[in-house]
């Protein structure tokens, strides 16, 4: 079997496209049944802000180009020729490296933002319901978990780290000095603009909720202390705001450059701060242009975070090295894996021989005593036990080197099969 | 008579100036009818002078620039007047209410008074020289706040981040400190030009207005006004404001610079 994952990134491919390839959570299975169609046996497929990525799990036959067929074919805008360039394709042991240090959020636009482990959580539960997780995929991504959680808490990668929603707070501070009474619009829902409502509060500043269902609007309002605003009319209330986030999965723009010119002349040109988080954008990117207006988009904000990456460099290195140890211990363990069916299937053939040996030439021995009987079984034991030492302890050392060359094991397993005439499990 | 009322009307369109500058720092309109009042007030008086010159010499008394001025100033008065009972838009009355307060006291001293005791006369004089120093501080730290407000301005726009070592301060708080200076300036400038006008007429009579450097004195004190009406109505900042308060500060060092043989002007 092999692990092959393949996608975008923040670092890899702008916005623009990553905003066409994006998923919702409901067009996942689509993209899963592609990769099941063009022989992936397993596969999982994540679509975040910053990374659209699919994994699989396959037999050696498949190729990569397979992968990224699927991982294009439900996006009717999507070229693969156009995404190409942007894209990058990792097999094998990179791939679990890659996947744990997305799962610890070391590949994160913001290092150790903590997100980044429920959305791959998600990914996963949507790949298992859909039916697309099995042993390899399984045992790969409740490992990334468990790495994750391990780099968290034995480094301070959480501790110094700001999400993208705090590094949006410390923008606003840069704009207005204190947050104090300002007020702030969220425009739909998503765990970073409730972040970066939570700490606007802790500010000081006043939150208004905006949704195009009027009860998830209302719910926010209620958990902010804030105010909810219509849907339809925030445009035009656009004025008396001085923040807006909006993060809501509206395809088009909600926000356009002339909304936005009324509403700084209406406010006498006091500076508005616009943060769009939602992949595909909300706001009009020509927005930028307008005096006064300060438009950050997802991309905008890394390079805030990029800030303090200086300081956080010695931790991510001490992260790694654990993600490094992690990659190994897992990779003996699927390697076993490859092993560990051969010598199952040895030890039952061997015992099925004795226990046929000892039926067909049992009754020639007669009566036996208790302890005869004990003896004959010990004895029949040892031999078939000696027998298996050998083959089983060189498949197990075999397994167990590390950094040789991969398919030693299964060569060896494979010949252990013949030679034993093992039935293929 | 007609230059007692015309006195009378100079003083009272003083209360709308004082409500302007009040309204600088408040923002509160609070006052403004009362100065509203005393505006209109103002105007019947100035009518009332304008008639009675008009009676005297049998014509529009427009001989010369202090009657200009006057008829000018009750003209301005008239239409804002107007335009308020129109369309209730007080918004105006932060640039109005000063000019017209300065146009009419240029014309109330069309005729001179008796000389006054030096000490009085130096009075006037020390005054009005500290209050246009302190008002130019005022102004230099408002352009001074403005730059920097570009440089921050850029940097957010061009979402450069700069280690937080050497950060500019952030813009609302930059725009704090240039409304407050500039207005601060804007109060002691305006005082100046006051002190000066009044110290210029007991000095040199009717002759003052005939000075290219009192002259230009008003014309950057225009400036400036027209610089805060700007930010308090159209919301001026940033770029605009910037360059505006440069001007200003650019007009002001001229100014000086022309003031820089006051000593040989006062002696004369």
């Amino acid at each position: 079997m092999r692990l092959v994952v393949a996608g975008v990134n923040h670092r890899t491919a702008p916005v623009e496209l990553r905003e066409k390839l994006a998923y919702r959570a409901d067009e996942i299975p689509a993209a899963l049944i592609e990769a099941q169609a063009r022989g992936a046996k397993e596969a999982i497929l994540l679509s975040t802000c910053n990374r659209v990525e699919l994994t699989a799990a396959a037999g050696d036959d498949f190729s990569n180009e397979m992968l990224l067929e699927a991982l294009v074919a439900s996006r009717g805008g999507v070229v693969l020729e156009d995404l190409r360039p942007h894209l990058y394709r990792l097999e094998d042991s990179a791939a679990i490296r890659h996947l744990f240090r997305v799962a610890a959020s070391l590949d994160s636009m913001i290092v150790g933002e903590p997100q980044i482990l429920g959305q791959l959580k998600q990914a996963y539960a949507l790949a298992r319901d859909h039916g697309s997780v099995g042993t390899v995929l399984e045992a790969v991504l409740t490992r990334a978990f468990s790495v994750a959680k391990r780099i968290r808490s034995e480094t301070e990668i959480g501790r110094n780290a700001v999400s993208v929603s705090y590094a949006a707070v410390e923008l606003a501070r840069e704009i207005f000095g204190s947050l104090h009474k300002k007020r702030v619009l969220i425009v739909g829902a998503g765990k970073m603009s409730e972040g970066a409502a939570r700490h606007l509060l802790n500010a000081g500043a006043e939150i208004f909720v905006t949704n195009r269902t009027p009860e998830r609007a209302l719910e926010m309002a209620r958990l902010f202390h804030g105010e909810a605003m219509r849907y339809e009319v925030f445009p035009q209330r656009l004025a008396e705001l001085d923040i807006v986030i909006t993060s809501s999965a509206a395809p088009e723009h909600v926000l356009t450059r002339e909304t936005v010119r009324r509403a700084l002349e209406a406010r006498k040109n006091q500076p508005i701060f616009l943060i769009d988080i939602a992949v595909p954008r909300n706001i009009d990117p020509t927005v930028e242009t307008l005096e006064h207006a300060f438009l950050y988009d997802i991309d905008d904000l890394k390079r805030l975070a990029d800030r303090n990456l200086e300081s956080r460099r010695g931790i991510a290195l001490e992260a790694e090295s654990i993600v490094t140890e992690e990659v190994e211990r897992l990779e003996a363990k699927l390697r076993e894996r490859e092993v560990g069916p051969v010598i199952v299937s040895l030890q039952e053939q061997l015992e099925a021989i004795r226990q046929d040996a000892l039926g067909k030439h049992r009754t020639r021995l007669g009566n036996l005593t208790d302890e005869q009987e004990k003896a004959l079984e010990a004895l029949t034991r040892a031999i078939v036990n000696k027998i298996a030492h050998g083959p089983i302890s060189e498949m197990r050392r075999e397994a167990a080197e590390q950094g040789g060359e991969a398919p030693r094991e299964a060569e060896l397993a494979s010949v252990v099969r013949r030679m034993f005439r093992l039935r293929e499990r | 008579m007609s230059v007692l009322w015309l006195r009378t009307a100079a003083a009272l369109y003083g209360c709308g100036l004082l409500y302007a500058m009040i309204y600088l720092f408040r923002k509160s309109t609070r006052l403004f009818h009362p100065a509203l009042i005393a505006f209109g007030a103002g105007a019947i008086f100035h009518l009332v002078s304008i008639a009675e010159l008009w009676a005297e010499t049998g014509h529009l008394p427009l001989n010369n620039f202090y009657e200009t001025s006057s008829v000018c100033a009750f003209l301005i008065a008239l239409l804002f007047l107007i335009a308020y009972t129109r369309y209730q838009i007080s918004v105006f009355s932060v640039c109005i209410f000063p000019l017209v307060f300065f146009m009419t006291m240029i014309g109330a001293t069309e005729f001179p008074v008796a000389k006054w005791s030096p000490v009085a006369r130096n009075t006037w004089l020390v005054i009005h020289i500290s209050t246009v120093l302190i008002g130019y501080a005022a102004l230099i730290f408002a352009a001074m706040a403005s730059v920097y407000y570009l440089l921050q301005e850029r940097q957010l726009k061009r979402k450069e981040v700069t280690p937080s070592a050497n950060r500019l301060p952030p813009l609302g708080t930059l725009d704090t400190i240039i409304s407050q200076s500039m207005n601060t300036g804007f109060v002691f400038v305006t005082i100046g030009t006051i002190t000066g006008v009044v110290w210029a007429f007991i000095e040199s009579g009717t002759g003052w207005i005939g000075n290219p450097k009192i002259a230009f004195f008003l014309f950057t004190w225009a400036v400036y006004l027209a610089m805060i009406f700007l930010r308090v109505s159209a919301g001026w900042r940033g770029r605009r404001i910037a360059w505006l308060a440069v001007t200003v500060l650019g007009c002001s060092l001229i100014t000086w610079a022309t003031h820089a043989t006051l000593g040989s002007f006062w002696q004369r």
